[in-house]
Parts: structure tokens; C-alpha cells; sequence
């Protein structure tokens, strides 16, 4: 998976004096007894493309109606490039949304769905023509300006929202499951194409999906959103590589999750005790834990090996047969099942055609681990 | 498995019927057709021939009142058309002032109706559920009494001494009643009451469907609710105030009972024309043919609302 970086060289997220451009600050929505969004805080800086990452029902999207307005917060504070937001109407905010269903008017052409925002601002027809015209060809929509909606395929629907929602020159633009409707093979295209034009225009994204992979792809920071909380907040290497917990670490991509406890706390090491994992799991880095405390190791997939050779030089091995084999193409997924009855995961690429050492069904298999492909996970 | 077994599977002993549908060539789908074909074609087509025949003869005293249109005489076909009765009607300007006054007080009170209709069905349909399902329920209510028993009470809230002078008198607005009765503001009264929710049950039915995210994109691009309205709202309920307006419009034409009870002597709506030639005068061929004309006149606007709902049908 490929990381885009914002605009910005430099992390602003790191630079402890820089200036947030959108503050959320102890956001809390109650619908009924029912909380949708429970103290959130996020900062997010002028550029970035932020997504909230979350299942359905986590409050990721009742999140991104509080920012444009749609939603009234319980209590909290929304600060958009200096303006607190409270009171603010939609119609009178700077920031704009791509709506999940596009919510293109049907009964208006693309051309005048695009014109619709710069009309309401009252400017000039010429300015109007010309800022349509630019914005259907930065999205590649440049003949279909007299096109109804419904004459257009999804892929070109969603470029037209997009013309839509940025040709007002938002400050900030929300994008609520900006891809969700599309295919598979068009998603990943338009993906790029997305952080193209955001990089071209310098607007900030907040974009909402459950999709991890396309948070992974487009974001260049993500927040992970659970029961109305915010769980992490990263980038998409820092959220994959050091999941904070294992909702985290499970929730973004695939993991194997060893439970233990810890044996032995050394100064830059630990080793923990895993009769799930069959073996004691050593990890050279210092944690922070006391000695007995009960503790997750996650590790992915692709950071084990697995052979029916031995695998001496691997700092963590553990022995088990294989169960299942998905073959993907570019990888081969195998389900282990080790000793103590737990499942693995092990992926390893397809480097060669074929392979005639490769396990296969009910072959007994050692797998190993570097220290550092692991990760423990405390919470 | 073909249709024809599949009636046979279904009906008891249909086997027989089955096979000789069958054979007339009616099949499942011509047999589901053929039910409505037939109720057109008894009460639609067949009555609207005896019209279109009678009012192409003459008028007599005889039962019944008219000439027959062909005769058998002495191996010839005698064949009479009798265009008199359409020419008659455009020569005497009665008629035509008649025609005029009814599409007048009927498009008046469609306007009246779809203003008052409108915000009603409006708010029903972004009622709560549980409230708009009463909301509803009210509009439909009137419907369980009498027609002819509603508008005859308008009777008494309209008159010289009825209710609303009454009550005006009463709080001083006005010294001497106010005449209402045997007015057109009284037949416009009966019209938008009578008529007023076949204007809000299909704007309801359209606005309900509108879906909310429209309007949110309206206001996200910064048009305030007044605008949304206008550029938005009302331009997609545009089907539902077609169909409405044309509930209420074609009936209020050859609305008879509603000028009878509550109009005056000069309130001439073609329903009542219609009613004196055809039972005064007892001139049926003239009465046939002025139905006829109205006929041909709704046809038209309903012509439009057929174009109106085959565009919406393409945009979804």
C-alpha cells in the first residue's frame, strides 16, 4: 500500500506550534440516550487528506454532518480555520460535501448541478461559465456538460459530485464514502485521481469510509473510530505498523493475535509467555508493563515465515499444520493451526510460478518471526 | 413450465377452462389484460359510442327523445348525421360562455387548491411517522360522510343568517350579512373543499419520496431554505402537482352538483347546461353533443399529464 503525503513537506502534526486548521474539540452527540459521538478531539491541518476509518454505526459519519452543519452537536466545539462554527447554518459555512449518494439534482443538467453553489454566491454568469468549464476538465468530464444525471454511468456521477463540491473552492471539504459506489477496478483508479486534484487545489479532505484500504491509500492521516470514540490517530504506517490496540490492529488489515504474559521485563527487551503461540515470544524493545500483566502480541501476516524447512535464524518459532491454502495470485495465504488449537495466518509472496517446496495441505510447517515483526498491544 | 400448465396446476378442475382459453387464444398474461380491455370496453368505449350516436341525430318527441340515425327503407341504407347539434352549439353563446365559465372556475379553483394543498401535503410528508399517518387519516376523513351532505352544509355556514355572519355580526366586523351564497365564492368555497385532497394525497405521495439528501446538498452549496424551495423542491414535485392539479381540474369542470347547491342563478357551469337540456329540455342529441365537447376539451390536459409522466419516467 502506497502512503500519500500532504502537500506540506513537513509533518505539521508533529510541529508542536503549528496552527490546526480544523479543531474539534470534546465533541459529544446524543441522539435520544442513544451517544453517537462520544468526546471526540481531532486536529487537522491545512492540506491534509484526514479519514475517519470505522464500521458501520461508529459515528464516523454523524461526525463529518456535525462539521457541515446538519447535526447540532450535544456539546463541544467545532473551529474551522479560526471561526468557531456553532450557530453557523450549512448554507452559510465554507466547507462542502460529497455526499455518499452524490446527491445530484436530477432535474438539472451537469452543467447547472455545478453552477448550482457559484449561482447562490451571486457571481457573475462569465465567471460562473468559466470556473464550470475548468472544473469539468480537471475532473475529465469536459462533453458531458449537458448531460441529466441519469444519463451518466456511477464513475461519472461521483466525478461530478466531486466537480460539484470543489468548485466553490472550499475550505474544507467532506467527502462521506467518497468511492463506496463504485467498482472495485475504477476504485483504486479514481483513488489516485483523488489525491491528484486534492494535491493541485491544496483544499483539506475529511473523508468518512469504512474501507480500510482505501483510508490506507488516500489518507495522510487516519483516525479510527470506534463506538462513537476515537481510537487512534495516525498515519497510515503508524496505524498499520503500531496499532495502539486490538480493536486497531485487528480492524486495519489482517493480524494474528497472540495472548500472553509477561515473563521477563528487561531493560530493552521482554519475553512473553504465549501457550497460544506455543512458544515464548521475545520482543527487543522495552514496554511498559510489570512482570504477570496480561498482554497481546500482534503480528501480521506477511511478517511470518513459514516453511517446512527449519528455520533456525527467526528469533520467535513455533511449529503447526496446515489447514487451509488461499491462493490469490500474488500471495498464498495459509492457515495454520498450531498445537494449542489457535488458527494463524501466514502470507507468503508468490516469487516463482511454482514452487515445489511450498506446504501444502497437512504438512507440518515451523513458523518463525523476527522480534521486530511483532508488536504488543497493552490495551 | 408454460403458462397453461400452470393454470391447470392452480385452478381445480380448470383443465377444461384452461384448454379452451387456450384455444380463443388467451393466455395468462392476455387473460390478466383482457379484464381491464373488458371493463373499458363495456363502461368506457360502448357508452361513449351511444353518446357520440346520439348526438349526432335528431330530436324528437318520442321515447327515446331522438331519431334513429339509419333506417331500412326499401333495400336502401338511409344514414342520417345530424351536425346541427355541434354547429348550434357554437352559434348560440350560451354554450360557449358556459365552457369558458367552467374551465375558468375550475382552473381558479385548482390554483386555489394546489396553494392550500401544497404546504399541507408538505407538512405531512416531513411529518414524524406516527403523526403523519393521522396527519393522513384527517385528510381522507371527510370522505366517510356524504358528499351531498358536506356541501349541503356549506349551505348553512354560507347563508344571509348562517354561521360565519353570524359570528361576524356577533364580534361587530360587519352590520348586514354579507352575501355569500349563490355566489362564485361560494362554488370556489365547494370546489377547493370537495377537491382538496385529491390535490394533497399524490403531492403527498411525491414529496414524501423526495429524498432528504437533496435538500442538505442545496443548503451545503449554500442556498437558504427559501431557495431550496423554489430551485429544488417545487421543480422536483413538478409530476406530483401535475397529477394533482389534474384530479381536480377534470372533475371541477363538469362539477354539477356543487354549482347547483351552492351558486347562483348566473354561476352557468356546463355540468348544469348538460343537466337542463338533458332533463328540462329533454333534447338528448344537444346534451350528448355538449358532452362530447367536454370531453374533447379534458382530453387535452390530459394529454399533458400523460407527456408530463412519461419525462419523469425517464429520469428514473
Amino acid at each position: 500500500m502506497t502512503t500519500s503525503q500532504p502537500s506540506t513537506a513537513a509533518k505539521p502534526w508533529d510541529t508542536p506550534d503549528a496552527v490546526p486548521f480544523m479543531q474539534i474539540k470534546n465533541i459529544t452527540k446524543k441522539f435520544g440516550s442513544v451517544v453517537a459521538v462520544e468526546n471526540v478531539s481531532l486536529d487537522v491541518y491545512k492540506g491534509e487528506i484526514f479519514c475517519l476509518l470505522g464500521g458501520s454505526g461508529c459515528g464516523k459519519s454523524t461526525l463529518l454532518r456535525m462539521l457541515s452543519g446538519f447535526e447540532v452537536p450535544t456539546s463541544g466545539q467545532i473551529i474551522i480555520d479560526g471561526e468557531d462554527q456553532a450557530g453557523v447554518a450549512p448554507y452559510d459555512r465554507q466547507t462542502n460535501m460529497m455526499f455518499q449518494s452524490y446527491a445530484l439534482f436530477p432535474h438539472m443538467t451537469v452543467e447547472k448541478n455545478i453552477a448550482y453553489g457559484l449561482k447562490r454566491d451571486g457571481l457573475p454568469k462569465k465567471e460562473i461559465a468559466t470556473r464550470v468549464t475548468d472544473i469539468l476538465s480537471l475532473v475529465q468530464m469536459d462533453g458531458f456538460a449537458t448531460r441529466k444525471p441519469h444519463q451518466l454511468s456511477g464513475g461519472q456521477r461521483q466525478r461530478v459530485a466531486l466537480a460539484r463540491s470543489l468548485v466553490k473552492k472550499p475550505k474544507l471539504l467532506m467527502l462521506d464514502e467518497p468511492l463506496g459506489a463504485l467498482d472495485k477496478k475504477l476504485r483504486e483508479e479514481t483513488q489516485f485521481e483523488l489525491i491528484k486534484i486534492q494535491e493541485s487545489l491544496g483544499v483539506t479532505f475529511v473523508v468518512v469510509t469504512h474501507d480500510q484500504e482505501e483510508a490506507m491509500t488516500l489518507s495522510s492521516r487516519i483516525g479510527v473510530m470506534n463506538k462513537g470514540e476515537i481510537v487512534q490517530v495516525g498515519t497510515p504506517h503508524e496505524i498499520y505498523e503500531f496499532p495502539r490496540n486490538r480493536f486497531v490492529a485487528d480492524f486495519i488489515g489482517s493480524v494474528n493475535l497472540f495472548e500472553g504474559r509477561i515473563k521477563e521485563d528487561g531493560e530493552n527487551h521482554v519475553v512473553i509467555a504465549s501457550p497460544e503461540a506455543g512458544t515464548d515470544i521475545y520482543v527487543p524493545y522495552a514496554v511498559s508493563g510489570v512482570e504477570g500483566q496480561q498482554i497481546a502480541i500482534a503480528v501480521r501476516p506477511e511478517k511470518m515465515e513459514i516453511s517446512k524447512a527449519d528455520l533456525g535464524e527467526m528469533r520467535n518459532r513455533t511449529t503447526g499444520t496446515v489447514d487451509e491454502i488461499a491462493y490469490m495470485g500474488n500471495v498464498s495465504v495459509y492457515h495454520v493451526l498450531l498445537d494449542s488449537g489457535k488458527r494463524v495466518r501466514v502470507s507468503q509472496s508468490n516469487r516463482t510460478r511454482s514452487n515445489e517446496d511450498a506446504p501444502t495441505y497437512g504438512d507440518r510447517v515451523n513458523l518463525g518471526w523476527a522480534g521486530r515483526a511483532g508488536v504488543v498491544v497493552t490495551a | 413450465m408454460s403458462q397453461e400448465e400452470t393454470l391447470n396446476g392452480k385452478l381445480p378442475g380448470g383443465a377444461f377452462l384452461g384448454r379452451a382459453l387456450h384455444r380463443i387464444g388467451l393466455r395468462g398474461r392476455g387473460l390478466v389484460i383482457a379484464i381491464p380491455v373488458l371493463w373499458l370496453f363495456l363502461f368506457f368505449l360502448l357508452p361513449f359510442l351511444v353518446v357520440a350516436k346520439i348526438s349526432l341525430s335528431e330530436a324528437a318527441i318520442a321515447r327515446p327523445p331522438y331519431l334513429p340515425l339509419w333506417n331500412w327503407d326499401d333495400g336502401f341504407l338511409n344514414i342520417t348525421l345530424n351536425f346541427g347539434n355541434y354547429l348550434f352549439l357554437f352559434d348560440d353563446p350560451l354554450y360557449l360562455s358556459a365552457y369558458i365559465e367552467s374551465v375558468k372556475i375550475a382552473a381558479v379553483s385548482t390554483v386555489i387548491t394546489l396553494l392550500v394543498g401544497y404546504p399541507m401535503a408538505y407538512l405531512i410528508a416531513r411529518a414524524a411517522p406516527d403523526t403523519r399517518n393521522i396527519l393522513l387519516m384527517l385528510v381522507i376523513l371527510p370522505f366517510w360522510t356524504s358528499f351531498l351532505l358536506r356541501v349541503y352544509a356549506w349551505i348553512g355556514f354560507l347563508k344571509g343568517n348562517g354561521i360565519i355572519n353570524n359570528i361576524l355580526m356577533k364580534i361587530g366586523l360587519i352590520n348586514e350579512p354579507l352575501v355569500m351564497l349563490q355566489t362564485d365564492f361560494a362554488v370556489y368555497i365547494g370546489i377547493v373543499y370537495t377537491y382538496l385532497p385529491f390535490m394533497i394525497l399524490p403531492l403527498f405521495a411525491n414529496l414524501v419520496k423526495l429524498d432528504q439528501s437533496y435538500l442538505e446538498a442545496s443548503a451545503d452549496l449554500g442556498a437558504r431554505p427559501v431557495t431550496t424551495f423554489f430551485t429544488v423542491t417545487l421543480p422536483l414535485s413538478a409530476s406530483g402537482i401535475i397529477a394533482g392539479c389534474m384530479l381536480v381540474f377534470i372533475p371541477a369542470v363538469g362539477e354539477f352538483v356543487i354549482p347547483a347547491l351552492l351558486g347562483g342563478p348566473d354561476t352557468l357551469m356546463i355540468g348544469r347546461v348538460l343537466w337542463n337540456e338533458f332533463f328540462s329540455n329533454r333534447d338528448w342529441p344537444i346534451a350528448s353533443a355538449v358532452a362530447i365537447v367536454m370531453l374533447v376539451v379534458l382530453v387535452i390536459p390530459i394529454m399533458l399529464l400523460r407527456k408530463a409522466q412519461a419525462a419523469e419516467a425517464e429520469v428514473q
